[in-house]
């Protein structure tokens, strides 16, 4: 039967749709069946609808429904739905990206420096990501510790501050980004970060080594380039780690964060207290690189 | 008339004079085309022509950017001193003064210009002006305080130049050109000029010091990451190394122009302009005799590297050696020995060897703070300018002289005569 329907190939939009009404409940049934008003639900769900897409205030939308939903839940609920349209602190709403690096986990093995360039295609002599070395202690107490660097994403950074045409700036969820369209190449953030973050892109290639190194720009900040040549974007101008914004945005973690043989990276939002990384940045074990600096980076270590 | 017997010797002056000028703009123009060929290679290539990298991202030429804004800053505030302050004594070197702080800050900006990973969106730093940014901030003033410079350098030469919009030379019609046509000479334009001087001048001296320099030091003493830079004296010895090196630089400019042009050298103001530009130095070593001490006594890891790299490493004979022993030991013995303190060449020696030794005090700014590396196991820096930094610098500066060299013939920088003999 169904198979003839489909053949006859005269079924339109609204046959398909009629067909998938019949499998499905009669919403209006469903919520008659349900103690509370359906009219007030419809209505909060058409609203709801428009404040996702941008057509109307959240504010108004708490304002509008405030005393229905007292009535209909009482207290209890109803208040902690007053209480949200009275916050103004809005900026804590959304994702604010962090990572945590287990020191204790990290192995020292590189993984993450060669899995950011190969995502990244970075030219010879940057490097968003590198692992410092260091031994330490006196013979025959010796230990070999690693520090995997990242960029911070400094919650105040000291790049932004300094750049002169706003081309380096602050996402609202946090990460740093640099518009390489309007960066001069003046180098004074390379000089500014006190992390060593920032990189100038001299235009080198790994042509030589690496047949079509040049034929594509890693797709940064989202941005296609295509080609890399002299005189192009982004040479010229200065590149740094950006949680690699272009997987995040579709649903991926950083490079860094997915290559990690002993998974001593987290990545999350720290705006959201039941994160992974929230709880970890809580650890007595946790601690932030130069914090009397005031930067206030957003990449915690666990040591 | 007064003007005619004065300028018919001094056309012979001039013919006598014409080979060895000519020489001078030759040589100029041949460093200025040799330098030409290595900022093409460098406009055409790019960054990598440099030895600087992203652990030492700024070299020579920033090095060289604040030792001019600096002989701009210290040369304007020297003309203050005659402009604002009435020190008539120094009144020859007025409008050289105020000249050569404006070709200074064009060598300057040219400096910032080929350090530019992108050169061509220069624009940017206005457009997109950032104000919490101190660089920002200088491209602004710069901007102003030439266009100030400039407006007060027309002033102090309107009534040369009127005096000069008559006559037929090439000179007469660019004056003629600049004045306009209605522009009288008298009491009340006299002391409207004088007003004005006086006013712009007042201006531009908390701009020079505040804006221009002081701002310049700003950007580096704001750096936190760089403990050497990141101290609240930092911008302040920017300021009193401009007035050593911009005295330093007119006193040579000075003698060194009466000599080539065999003209009277007024011998009590040379002797007074090196007491006063040895005192600048004075304050000046004092000032950072108390960084220093401050910066040790700390005992902080990254300040006492810097300190360390710049007097105890590989770099250290920029310090020792140029900072210290050539342009101040050198410099203060010479003003201060009876047998050379009254001597021309002697003092012509020391406003050189100071010159010099403030481009070594730029070097040492700017390179061993960053050859330090921020991290324990962190890569430390390496830098010594490649020799098209050092060619794309000879070109730019020779560029600077061609400019001073070039507007001297053209505009009347000089005093044509006296006041007290066009009055009589």
């Amino acid at each position: 039967m169904l198979s003839n329907m489909l053949g006859s190939k005269n079924m339109t939009e609204k046959d398909w749709n009629n067909l998938l009404d019949t499998a499905l409940p009669d919403v209006e049934k469903e919520m008659e069946a349900s103690p509370f008003d359906t009219k007030l639900s419809f209505n909060m769900a058409d609203d709801a609808r428009k404040v996702i897409n941008g057509k109307l205030n959240i504010k108004d939308f708490h304002k509008k429904y405030h005393s229905k939903l007292m009535r209909e839940f009482g207290e209890e609920v109803g208040q902690d739905f007053a209480s949200g349209a009275d916050d103004d602190s809005t900026a804590t709403d959304g994702v604010k990206w962090g990572m945590v690096i287990d020191l204790r986990k990290c192995v020292g093995c590189d993984t993450c420096t060669v899995s950011c360039k190969a995502e990244n295609r970075t030219p010879p002599g940057i490097s968003y990501n590198v692992v410092l070395e260091q031994e330490i202690g006196d013979f025959p107490n010796v230990a070999k510790v690693n520090l995997p660097r990242p960029c911070m994403q400094c919650e105040k950074p000291s790049c932004v501050q300094v750049c002169p045409t706003r081309a380096t700036f602050k996402l609202d969820n946090g990460i740093v980004t640099i518009d390489n369209d309007r960066c001069i190449g003046c180098r004074y953030c390379i000089v500014a970060c006190p992390y060593g973050a920032r990189s100038f892109d001299f235009g080198e290639s790994y042509e030589d080594e690496m047949l079509g190194y040049n034929d594509v720009t890693s797709p940064e900040y989202g941005i296609e380039r295509g080609e890399r040549k002299p005189g192009k974007t982004p040479i010229g101008t200065v590149r740094k780690c950006n949680f690699c914004l272009h997987r995040l945005e579709r649903g991926e973690e950083p490079a860094c964060v997915e290559t990690c043989v002993g998974d001593a990276r987290f990545f999350g939002d720290l705006n959201d207290p039941n994160s992974t990384v929230s709880k970890l940045s809580k650890s007595p074990r946790a601690f932030r690189l130069k914090s009397d600096l005031g930067n206030g980076p957003n990449v915690i270590y666990l040591k | 008339m007064a003007t005619t017997a004065v300028a018919a010797p001094k056309v012979k002056v001039k013919e006598k004079q014409s080979k060895r000028f000519k020489l001078w703009i030759g040589f100029l123009l041949l460093l200025f085309f040799a330098g030409g060929y290595f900022i093409v290679e460098r406009l055409v290539q790019g960054l990598p022509v440099t030895n600087l990298s992203s652990i030492t991202p700024w070299g020579a030429w920033i090095a060289f950017y604040i030792f001019f804004v600096g002989l701009s800053a210290g040369s304007f505030l020297l003309s203050t001193l005659i402009y604002v302050f009435g020190m008539m004594e120094y009144e020859r070197i007025g409008r050289m003064a105020l000249f050569t702080a404006i070709v200074c800050m064009i060598v300057a900006l040219t400096f910032v210009l080929m350090d530019l990973g992108r050169p061509e969106r220069m624009l940017n730093a206005i457009i997109y002006w950032n104000v919490t940014s101190p660089l920002a901030w200088e491209v602004h003033f710069y901007l102003v305080y030439i266009a100030l410079l400039t407006t007060e350098l027309y002033i102090a030469m309107r009534e040369d130049l009127v005096r000069l919009a008559g006559t037929p030379s090439l000179k007469g019609k660019i004056a003629k050109w600049l004045t306009f046509k209605n522009s009288p000479i008298n009491e009340s334009t006299k002391k409207r000029d004088h007003k004005w001087m006086k006013i712009l001048g007042t201006i531009g001296i908390p701009l020079a010091i505040l804006g221009v320099h002081g701002g310049t030091g700003t950007i580096f003493a704001v750096v936190q990451a760089r403990p050497s830079w990141n101290t609240g004296l930092f911008p302040v010895i920017f300021v009193v190394s401009a007035m050593v090196s911009g005295t330093a630089l007119l006193l040579a400019m000075y003698i060194i122009k009466k000599k080539a042009t065999r003209q009277k050298i007024d011998h009590g103001m040379v002797v007074s302009l090196a007491k006063m530009m040895v005192a600048f130095l004075f304050i000046d070593l004092g000032l950072q005799f108390y960084e220093y001490l401050v910066g040790v006594y700390g005992l902080e890891h990254h300040h006492l590297e810097g300190l360390g790299t710049m007097m105890g490493s590989a770099y250290s004979w920029s310090f020792w050696g140029v900072q210290m022993f050539l342009g101040a030991a050198i410099p203060t013995f010479l003003v201060f020995y009876k047998k050379t303190s009254k001597n021309v060449n002697a003092l012509l020696t020391a406003a050189i060897l100071i010159v010099i030794g403030i481009i070594g005090v730029s070097f040492n700014i700017v390179v061993p703070a960053q050859i330090v590396p921020l991290f324990e196991g962190f890569p430390a820096g390496d830098y010594f300018p490649t020799f098209n930094e050092w060619m794309v610098s000879i070109g730019i500066a020779a560029m600077g002289l061609l400019i001073y060299t070039f507007g001297e013939q053209l505009l009347p920088i000089e005093e044509i005569q006296s006041p007290e003999k066009s009055e009589g």
